[in-house]
């Protein structure tokens, strides 16, 4: 068998079931099973090598070109700014990313705080939305379990993404404001969509014509 | 207070065989060089704000490392070597026979997040041609350029030949604000088909219009995408470029390494100073490109003295990461 022609990075957890699903719909099927402990997995006809790695990490190894392809949620590229190529919305893993608050204090205006504190995973994104709104912001950067630092008085608001909102109503919480919409992306390396165009522009028509309408 | 051990972000120290290997291929490149006739020129690694911002883009721009004499004026470290080539040849070489062939290595700096190999501090080896006619210096350059990769031993690449006139007529005549174009260039960039169509929709482009900007997302390939590129759109600018690239991958023909060359008029990316012929340097395993250049006509005007110009530059750190 000859080499894999293309790298493939997926994002373990929410997003791989989703992504698995969609590439198999595309008649691109892992030789094993993507839940098993193995780090590196072919596919069945031995066109592609997939790694599975944590979803912050996947823009990473596309932009350093050690993967040649991937899939990531627009969340983790918009925090990273990756500098890759992202030809297709894939319309899968969707949600969005809000701004959330304690009921209790939802409906105070940022008018009133003079700096207003909010955890998030995703520094970046928030710093510029507010900044970008001329609110001044302490972030907390945190990386799991966002919805408690506003119960626990860490922080006064939240940045997070939302599927179906119920983990927001057990804690307590509701969305004060949208940010954007998010949805995983297939992303490309710069060089290696110049260097193996062929292979990733065939990529690219199978999962287009695969995307969820 | 800081201890005196510790690195500011973006530096680097080269010893041991990392250093000889960084001179190695200085030395095997500046050896290509000078059989083609360049001469190395060696400008100051700071000069007035203004010499690097005529024509650069903000892209660039925001990376300066700024600082203020104590006339108050106010400075920059260079960040590419391009501008500095060009003020020295307009204010001490104007008069020389042309083409000038100067070429240059040395640290650029830039305030950038280090990424891709490259720290803040970095280092390039190009050259310059200035005052050459249009395509046999164009080819001149890429020739130099493929020899120096092959001298080093590197004899898998690809080079990405496009034209900025080919999408600058295309866009001429829409009226876009500064920010939808800067849009419609990000997303050609990402290469976001879907993406793009709905920005287009959005600004209520005609239907030929949107046909020409999202067929130019795919305009890659062989020498046959310079016709494609020509059925495609109908005016006189963007003709004018494909003639240009079309004469130009001619003579590179002649010279037998059109095998390197991969038409690619999807670039709409780069340094605001480039007027022509643009090109970017790929080697396969890895993931960032390891060189690129192009026409810049414009930018010796800006001091003075009005000679077309084309030069290229290769990062030293990146053809340091390749397995020689």
């Amino acid at each position: 068998m000859s080499k894999p022609s293309l790298t493939f990075a997926l994002s373990k957890g929410r997003l791989l079931d989703e992504a698995a699903a969609l590439l198999k719909k595309a008649g691109i099927e892992m030789a094993s099973d993507i839940n098993s402990r193995k780090l590196v997995i072919p596919d069945t006809q031995g066109r592609f090598s997939f790694f599975i790695v944590k979803p912050v990490d996947v823009p990473t190894y596309v932009e350093y070109g050690v993967a040649d392809v991937g899939i990531a949620g627009r969340d983790v590229l918009l925090e990273s700014h990756a500098d890759v190529h992202q030809p297709l919305d894939l319309r899968i893993g969707l949600c969005k990313m809000v701004v959330a608050s304690p009921k209790a204090t939802a409906k105070r205006n940022y008018k009133d705080l003079s700096a207003v504190r909010i955890a998030t995973k995703y520094p970046h994104v928030t710093t510029e939305y507010f900044t970008r709104r001329g609110v001044p912001v302490e972030i907390i950067p945190l990386s799991g379990s966002v919805e408690l630092a506003p119960l626990l008085g860490l922080s006064d608001r939240i940045v997070d993404l939302v599927a179906t909102g119920r983990t927001l109503a057990e804690n307590g919480l509701e969305v004060i404001e949208p940010i954007c919409d998010i949805s995983a992306r297939l992303v490309i390396n710069r060089a290696s969509y110049q260097i193996k165009r062929k292979s990733i522009s065939d990529l690219i028509q199978l999962l287009a014509a695969v995307i969820p309408a | 207070m800081k201890t005196l051990t510790q690195i500011p972000l973006g530096t680097r120290v080269l010893f041991g065989e990392a250093a000889k290997k960084r001179r190695r291929i200085e030395r095997t490149i500046f050896s290509v060089f000078e059989a083609w006739s360049y001469q190395e020129i060696i400008p100051p690694i700071f000069d007035y704000y203004d010499v690097f911002t005529k024509g650069m883009g903000m892209e660039l721009e925001d990376t300066l490392y700024r600082f203020i004499d104590r006339e108050g004026n106010i400075l920059a470290l260079r960040p590419e070597f391009t501008s500095l080539v060009a003020k020295s040849v307009a204010t001490r070489l104007a008069d020389q026979p042309k083409p000038l062939r100067l070429c240059y290595c040395g640290e650029v700096l830039r305030y950038e997040t280090p990424r891709g190999g490259r720290q803040r501090e970095f280092f390039q080896i190009g050259l310059e041609n200035i005052g050459g006619e249009n395509v046999r210096s164009d080819a001149e350059v890429i020739l130099v350029a493929i020899e120096s990769l092959k001298k080093l031993g590197i004899r898998k690449f690809q080079i990405n030949l496009g034209e900025i006139g080919y999408f600058a007529g295309i866009v001429e005549r829409i009226d876009f604000s500064r920010e939808d174009l800067s849009k419609i260039k990000t997303l050609i960039d990402l290469k976001d088909v879907v993406g793009l169509k709905s920005e287009m929709d959005r600004l209520n482009l005609s239907e030929r219009r949107q046909h020409i900007i999202l067929s130019l997302v795919h305009l890659t390939g062989d020498g046959s995408v310079i016709q494609t590129g020509r059925h495609l759109v109908s005016n006189e600018k963007s003709h004018q470029a494909l003639n240009n690239l079309e004469n130009l991958y001619e003579e590179l023909k002649r010279h037998k390494m059109d095998e390197f060359i991969t038409i690619d008029l999807s670039e709409v990316r780069g340094l605001d100073y480039y007027t022509g012929s643009i090109f970017k340097i790929y080697v396969p395993g890895l993931g960032f490109e390891i060189g690129g250049g192009g026409r810049y006509d414009n930018l010796l005007k800006n001091f003075g003295c009005d000679f077309p110009a084309v030069g290229f530059s290769f990062s030293l750190e990146r053809l340091m990461s390749l397995e020689s």
